[in-house]
This record gives structure tokens, sequence and C-alpha cells, in this order.
């Protein structure tokens, strides 16, 4: 029941917050297109006058790319580097924006304004980026220890038949998954904590996440899997409509991109639903601690 | 004095030459080679003990003073190995435990002891650390006719890592284990200029070529194995009283070579396509695949019976090895071969399926059509990639032969020209070299997929059932004999005039000049459309350039001209398909032979777009891309690929932004 209101206290919040989220869809477009269109140009460029993008009419063709020789070496480059730039600049992006969506998420009756969603992202946004930076840097290093174990033991038993390094694997899944979704936990609860204080102070709140998390685990891991199952399931769904819906005229491609950036604004509402949630969750658990008088955070 | 060691009338003596045929009635090839072999495997000591009785009937008119075997186990012995040393740079090849075989007793016909006349023989690369080919000389010659016996003890120590052969735990994968007689080539075979062996050494690219023999083979192993063989089974019995081990009897006619393998953990299925028992060995954890590879091989059976030639043996057995007997996957021993898989495979990945096609399309090039693998690679893999490329796209789709999945569809043809396209090897050595004269890498590129590829080129050129055709030709012509590249291009030479009489010129060796023999590569370009309002001269209206009816309106003519140019050194004939602003479209056909033409049109119309080959028949073409020109391109598709990949970003960052 617990989970239940504060899902939809969560919804409520994200609702009532769109135009934060609508100014967080437009700069991770704004970012994105910086990338982007250049590389539309570099496209554009490599084809050229040929006829050869019929081919493409269906969807993907390898040979077709292949054929763009060094052009497609130097694209991939460029989109790798482009992916590395973006991920740095969407952190610090996403470590100021969050603070504004953060703080207009907290309380019940406030009214949005976006001067105070700048302001509160300008007030968190050190403490957001190492909350962001931190959490990262665990789950990598995280990752990249449970991979290793996987592999170790599916080299193990190259020998045996090959049913233990598919449980291997699949064992190794769910715990890398838990761990991130705990992880995650703790960076909402850290970050509440944060504007409800309303003075940087982010190891604190890491503290405060991790506390919270595991004080209260029973409710808030089955919540997070619940925002997060959902995410996912959108994620997949997102992938499905754009693997299969190939426009070949402009008005359709303006669709699309319609579509696209529609649903990319679902996925920040998602986000914020997410976010919405730990905090009425976290509010709610405040005011039983508070009338138990055991709060010393 | 010695005793003679060549009886002709012996051949009486020997029981298993005096068996009849078994498993067809008639004998496919002509008997050159036998061999009788009990064989004893010792899964402690990863050990094969063999007496091998054989024999070599020198067929030609030369008088022949000795005989060349392989030993190829010995290509394991140490890491000065001429194999060894080619397959520097591989993953774990200093891993393998080391293999060898060691000859016990080596008589001829009546027990005369051959071994001081064994020597060891490096006739590739001089290198006296290999010991892959011996020669014994004969102590009396062996006449048109006579007949060569031998009675061989011998000891075959499996490597420990597989590379094509050896054992991993209770996995024993036995191939290349026996010693094998080489090929004798009288003058006028093949390239022979005089008569002499060709028996090359082990080498890392390549291991085959043999004439086909008859084998009378017994397998002792432990009774929990399962054995999977390229024979059909014949008897099997308990071979100790105490019912521990259990020896198996098995008969094959007119192989190249005869592998076998033993493993406990194997399930067993069976299957019948027309007249052929075909067995599948497997791992349990992979019985879900067992209708995929059924289906796979009886589809490659099916086109290359009624494309090529029939499939003459009435068994056929194939594996696919548990993970620790990965290193044996994608072998081919004609009547034997292994795929290779995953326990957990998509059905959109077509991996074993198109192992499976390939390895028992070598039953056909190298096993039936038995070309030799060292000196021409590309008429093993290459032809052989070209009909896998076919019979995978053709029964999993033209687009799809490969990855079959709703966001990527990749082709088996698509993956060879690629590979082909994209390696930067592409023109370094010819198509046409000994496998182990190609540079690094270059060897995979030039025999599997370039050959593929202009294999497909040619197709393109003649046509599917010309090229049908030429390989029913090329099997009536050589199946059970030694083809050779030339004896190829022959059968093509033939039956492309008989089909097409001289549209191609008088023969095709222009093609096979450029593509087998060349190291150019092929690219076609449309350099130019241009538009340009014409006067009416009066030579014009002389040499009847000008249509009438454009006389009427002289203001609305156009000089249109096309300019396609041939970049690459290869000149091949192409279409070139030219489209009007009226809707007209005229096919036009260039020989490819100077480095550029001009398609001029004088008439009330404009060009608006040209494509070179627009059925993409040039499969060789290395760039796609500049094939076509177009006035008017259409940016909607590079538009959605970039509305896709901001999207894509988008989610990607958020994703890692928690
Ligand atoms: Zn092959």
């Amino acid at each position: 029941m617990k989970i239940i209101r504060a899902l939809k206290s969560g919804a409520l919040r994200a609702l009532k917050v769109w135009k934060g989220v609508l100014i967080v869809w437009f700069c991770y477009l704004l970012l994105v297109s910086l990338v982007a269109i250049p590389m539309k140009g570099a496209l554009k460029a490599g084809f050229g006058q040929s006829m050869i993008t019929e081919m493409l009419r269906d969807g993907i063709n390898v040979e077709v790319f292949s054929d763009l020789g060094a052009i497609l070496t130097n694209l991939i480059a460029y989109f790798s580097s482009g992916l590395f730039l973006l991920l740095l600049f969407g952190i610090l992006m996403n470590a100021f924006l969050t603070g504004g969506l953060f703080d207009s998420l907290k309380g019940i009756s406030v009214k949005f304004s976006s001067a105070e969603f700048f302001r509160a992202s300008a007030r968190n946004f050190w403490s957001f980026l190492v909350i962001t930076l931190l959490i990262n840097i665990i789950i990598l290093f995280l990752t990249v220890f449970i991979i290793g174990i996987t592999a170790a033991i599916t080299m193990q038993s190259y020998n045996d038949s090959g049913t233990t390094s598919f449980l291997a694997v699949i064992v190794a899944a769910i715990i890398l998954l838990s761990v991130i979704i705990i992880l995650i936990l703790v960076a909402d609860y850290a970050r509440a904590w944060q504007v409800a204080k309303e003075k940087p102070a982010c190891f604190k709140a890491l503290g405060f996440g991790s506390n919270r998390t595991f004080r209260t685990f029973l409710s808030s891991f089955p919540m997070m899997l619940m925002l997060i199952s959902v995410q996912v399931l959108f994620a997949w769904l997102v992938l499905k409509i754009l693997g299969s819906w190939k426009p070949l005229t402009t008005g359709g491609v303006f669709l699309l991109f319609l579509m696209s950036q529609f649903l990319f604004f679902i996925r920040i509402l998602l986000k914020t639903w997410r976010y919405g949630s730990v905090t009425s969750l976290k509010e709610k658990n405040d005011l039983l601690t508070d009338a138990q008088g055991s709060s010393n955070i | 004095m010695k005793k003679p060691v060549i009886f002709s009338i012996l051949i009486l003596l020997f029981p298993f030459v005096l068996k009849s045929q078994i498993i067809n009635k008639e004998p496919l090839s002509e008997r050159i080679t036998g061999y009788e072999i009990d064989a004893r495997l010792d899964p402690v000591e990863k050990t094969i003990t063999g007496i091998m009785e054989a024999f070599w009937v020198n067929k030609s008119s030369d008088i022949i003073p000795d005989i060349q075997m392989h030993l190829y186990m010995n290509a394991f012995r140490s890491s000065k190995t001429t194999f060894y040393r080619e397959l520097r740079g591989f993953p774990g090849y200093k891993d393998s435990g080391f293999g060898w075989i060691d000859i016990k007793s080596f008589t001829g016909g009546a027990g005369t002891d051959l071994i001081p006349l064994i020597q060891y023989i490096s006739p590739d690369d001089g290198n006296p650390e290999d010991r892959t080919v011996i020669k014994v000389s004969l102590p009396k010659v062996a006449r048109p006719g006579d007949t060569v016996f031998i009675k061989v003890i011998f000891e075959t120590k499996l490597p420990s890592r597989i590379i094509r052969t050896g054992y991993n735990d209770d996995f024993f994968f036995v191939a290349q284990w026996f010693p094998k007689f080489g090929v004798y080539e009288p003058a006028g075979m093949r390239y022979a200029i005089k008569g002499g062996w060709n028996c090359h050494q082990f080498h890392a690219e390549s291991e085959f070529y043999s004439d086909h023999s008859v084998y009378d083979v017994k397998i002792t192993v432990p009774k929990e194995y399962v054995v999977g063989s390229g024979g059909m089974l014949i008897d099997e019995l308990d071979s100790d009283p105490e019912g521990k081990n259990k020896t198996l009897t098995y008969r094959a006619e007119d192989i190249v070579d005869f592998a076998w393998t033993a493993w406990p953990g194997y399930a067993v299925f069976t299957d019948q396509w027309k007249h052929v028992n075909i067995t599948l060995l497997l791992p349990e954890e992979r019985i879900e695949q067992v209708d995929r590879q059924f289906t796979a091989v009886k589809n490659a059976l099916e086109y290359l019976t009624k494309n090529v030639g029939p499939f003459p043996w009435p068994h056929l057995t194939f594996v696919d090895p548990p993970a620790k007997g990965s290193g044996s996957g994608g072998m081919e021993y004609t009547t034997l071969f292994t795929s290779e898989s995953a326990d957990k495979i998509p059905d959109w990945r077509h991996l074993p399926e198109m192992v499976t096609v390939h390895e028992f399309g070598h039953a056909y090039f190298m096993g039936i059509l038995a070309s030799n693998e060292f000196e021409e690679p590309w008429m093993d893999e290459g032809m052989n990639s070209f009909w896998e490329a076919r019979i995978m796209d053709h029964y999993y789709g033209e687009n799809s032969g490969r990855i079959d999945h709703p966001m990527l569809k990749i082709s088996d043809k698509s993956t060879d020209r690629m590979n082909y396209v994209r390696s930067e090897k592409r023109q370094l050595v010819s198509n046409n070299e000994y496998s182990w004269n190609y540079p690094d890498g270059a060897y995979g590129i030039m025999s599997y997929y370039k050959a593929s590829t202009w294999l497909y080129t040619l197709m393109g050129i003649i046509g599917e059932e010309t090229t049908n055709e030429i390989f029913r030709e090329y099997y009536k012509k050589w199946a059970f004999k030694h083809p050779c590249g030339k004896d190829f291009i022959n059968v093509v030479n033939e039956v492309v005039t008989k089909i097409h009489g001289d549209k191609f010129g008088p023969d095709m060796n222009w093609f096979f000049e450029q593509t087998l023999y060349g190291t150019g590569i092929c690219d076609y370009k449309v350099a130019e459309i241009m538009n340009r309002k014409s006067e009416i001269s009066q030579d014009n209206i002389r040499t009847g350039n000008v249509p009438d009816s454009s006389l009427s309106n002289p203001d609305s003519l156009f000089t249109a001209v096309a300019r396609i140019e041939r970049i690459g050194e290869v000149a091949l004939p192409v279409d070139v398909l030219i489209h009007f602003s009226n809707g007209d479209e005229v096919l036009e056909t260039w020989d490819g032979k100077n480095r550029f033409k001009d398609f001029n049109y004088h008439r009330s119309r404009k060009i608006l777009w040209v494509k070179i080959d627009p059925e993409f028949r040039i499969r060789m073409d290395v760039n796609y891309i500049n094939n076509s020109m177009t006035l008017d391109p259409d940016r909607i598709i590079v538009r959605r690929l970039t509305n896709n990949i901001i999207t894509l970003m988008q989610f990607f960052i958020s994703f890692f932004t928690f």
C-alpha cells in the first residue's frame, strides 16, 4: 500500500513539473544535435549523388555502409568520440538539471517556477555531480568485477558441457542488475535529502541515501524494481518502434521525429516519476521517523 | 639380396582388396590406394596404436623408385614444425601439448623391413625440423601396373589443444592420424611436366590432396564412448571378455581421408534424405538444434545434387562438437564433417546452418572433385564458399542467409564480398597462390572471399543457369579425379561457348586472367550527367541524331550525356541503365575496355539518373556507392538515419546518467 501511494504521489508530482521535464528534454535535444548534425552532413557527403540509399529503405544494409570505406571508418571514430563527449557533458548537464527537478518535486503544494528550477539546479550542481560520479564509478567498478568473475568461471568450465557457463552468466546478470538498482536507490534518496536540506553536503547525502535504502529496503527495493522495469520495458518499446517504422516521405520522417521526441519526453517523465516516488516515500518515512523522534540525520 | 617388395600377383593375398564393393555396387574412382587399419584408442595416454596394411598401384607409365607418405600428426611434434611456424600469431598456439606419430614397424609386401629406407623430406620449405612427409625408397622399383604393399605399425599421440585434431579431457577428434600416401602425378596430370609425387607438408592453412581410397577401419574404444566416423558401420563387437571395450568396424569407399571422433557425451540422432542415411552427433545441451542441423544438411544435399551432381554415398555423419572440442569444429572429411555452434544460439543467427552447409559442401569441392588444397585453395575453399553462400541465401532468404533479425539482415554473399572488398590485402597477391605463400591474413581473404566474389561475378555475367551447367559439366568430367584450375577454366570455356556462342568472345580466359590470376580491383563510377540545350546542326540532322518530331520544337532539345568511368584495373562488361525526364529508360551495355565511355542522346529529354550494373551482378565492384548518380538525390533515408541516431543517443545518455 505504501508503495502504491508513493508511486501515485510520485506520478502526480512528475506531471505537475512537466515544464521542468520539457526543459530537460530540450537540453538533451540540443546537446545531442551538436554531435548528430555534423554526422548527418558526413553521411550526406558520403552518399553524395548516389542512389544507393534506395537499398537502405527497408533498414540497415551493412553492405552499403561497408562500401562507404574510409568515410565509414571516420564516421565510426567520430561517433565513438562524440558519444564519449556526450556522456561527459551529459553527466554535467544531468547533475545540473536533476537539481532543479528534485527541488521542484519536493513537498506537495509548491507551484513550478522555472526561475526556482534553475536556482535549485545551480545550488545543487556540485553536490549532485559528486553523487552521480561516485555512484557511476562504483557501478563501473562492480560491473568490471562481476564480469571478470563470470568470465573466469566460464573459462574454468571450458571442460564442462556449457551449462555451468550459462548459469554463471544468468546469476551474474541478476546480481549486477540488483546492485545497480540498489545504487540508483541510494543516489535518489541522497538527492532527495540534499534538496530538502537546501545546503550542499553530498557525502552526508550519500550517507543518508544508503542508510535509508537499507532501513526501508523492503518497500524501497520493490518500488524501484517496478519503476526500473517500466523504464526498461519502455526503452524496449521505443527500440521496437524505431526498428519497424521506416517512413519513406519527408512528412513521414518529420512525423517520426516528432514521435521519437515525444517518446523521449515520456522517458524523462518516467524518470521524473521515479524521482517523485522516491521523494514521496522519503517524505512519508521522514514523518514516521520524526514522529518516533529517532531521526538524528 | 632383398626380397622384392612388389608383387602384382600378391594383390590376391590381401583380403581387404578382395572384398567386393560393399557400399556402392561399382567403384566410383580408380582403385589407386586402399587402407586396412586396426586402431585402438587409449583414452588415458591419449594415443592410438594402429596396425595398417595399405597398397598403392602405379597407374602411370613411369618406373617409380620410391613412395611418399604423409605423417601429419608430426606437425604437432615440436614448435619448430612448419605448421607451428605458420601458426605463429594464432591465439593459443603455444599451449598445445605436443602430438606425434611414431613408426614402430614398416615392412613391404613380403615382410621386408623398410625402416632403413625411410627418409624425412620437406619438399615445400626445406625445414629440417618438419617430419610430416617421408620418402621410402623401394627395394625394387614400381613398374607400370605394379602394386606396392606396406604394413605399418604406428603409435599416434594426439595434441592436447585441438587444432582440427587432438583431445581435450575425454573428447577425441582423430584426424590426420595414420600414414597416408601422397598422390603420384604422371607428366600431363594437372601441372606436372614430368612424373613425380605430389606430397606436401602439413601447413597451417591446408591439408588435403589425396587419391580416393577404400578404407576398412576397426576402432577399439572403451564401451562408454560414442564414435562417429567417415565410414559406414559394418559391425560392433565386444573386444574383451569383461566387456570393457568395443570394436567398431567401418567401411568407406572413394573418400580422400578417414577421420573419426569419440566422446562419451554425444547424443546420436538419425535422419534420411533420399538414399542418404544421416547421423548427427552433438552434445545433450544442443538437442533443440537437431532439426536446424538436419534441415541445413538436407538443404545442401538437395541444392548441390540439383545444381552440381549426385551425392553418391548412402551414409553421412556429422558432428557438432561440444565446447571443449570446439577446435575440431568446421572441418571436412567428405562423409564425416564437423559443424560449429553454441548451447544457446538464437534462430536468427544462422551460424550452425552456415558451417554445416559449408563443411558438407566440401564433400563436393575437394571430396568428389579432389583438387589440390595446397596449391589451389580457391578451388576448394573459394568454390565451396560460393556454393555455401548460394545455398544459405536460397534457403534462408536472399538478404538474410547469415543473419535474419527484424533489426538486421545480412546475406551470406554480402559477407563474402565485404570481407574481400574491405581488406587492405585485397591486391597484395593474386588468387592463384600456394596456400602457404599468402602473406599474413591474406589466405582467407583470397581463398574464400575473393574467389567466392568473382565466382558470383562470373555468374552475373553468364547467368545462373549457365553457371549451374558449368558445375554439372565439371562434376561429370572431373568427379573422383584431380582437376586443376585450368581444367575448370576449360569446362567454363566449353559450356559458355556451347550456350552463348561467341557472345563473350572465343573464350572466357579474359575473365580469369583479371580475376583469378590478376591483382587488380574492379570499380566502375558514374562520373557525370550533363544536360545541355543543344543547337541543331546540319551535322546532327545529316547523321540522324535528331529525331524528326523534336525538330518541331527546337527549344526543348537537349544534348544529354552520361559519362561512365572505370577506376579499377579489372575491365568487365557492364549494363548501364539511363533514366530520362520523360520517364524513358534505356539499358546500355559497355565492354569496359576503355577508361571511360560517354553515352550521348539528342532529344527533348534530360537524363535524370544513371545506374551502372543496376542488378548488382558485378559483385567484384569494390564500391557500389559510386555506381549510380541522380540529379535529385533522396535525402529522406539520411534524415531518417539521423533521427534514429539522435534518439538512440538521447536514450543512451539518459540511461547512463540515471
Ligand atoms: Zn572450408
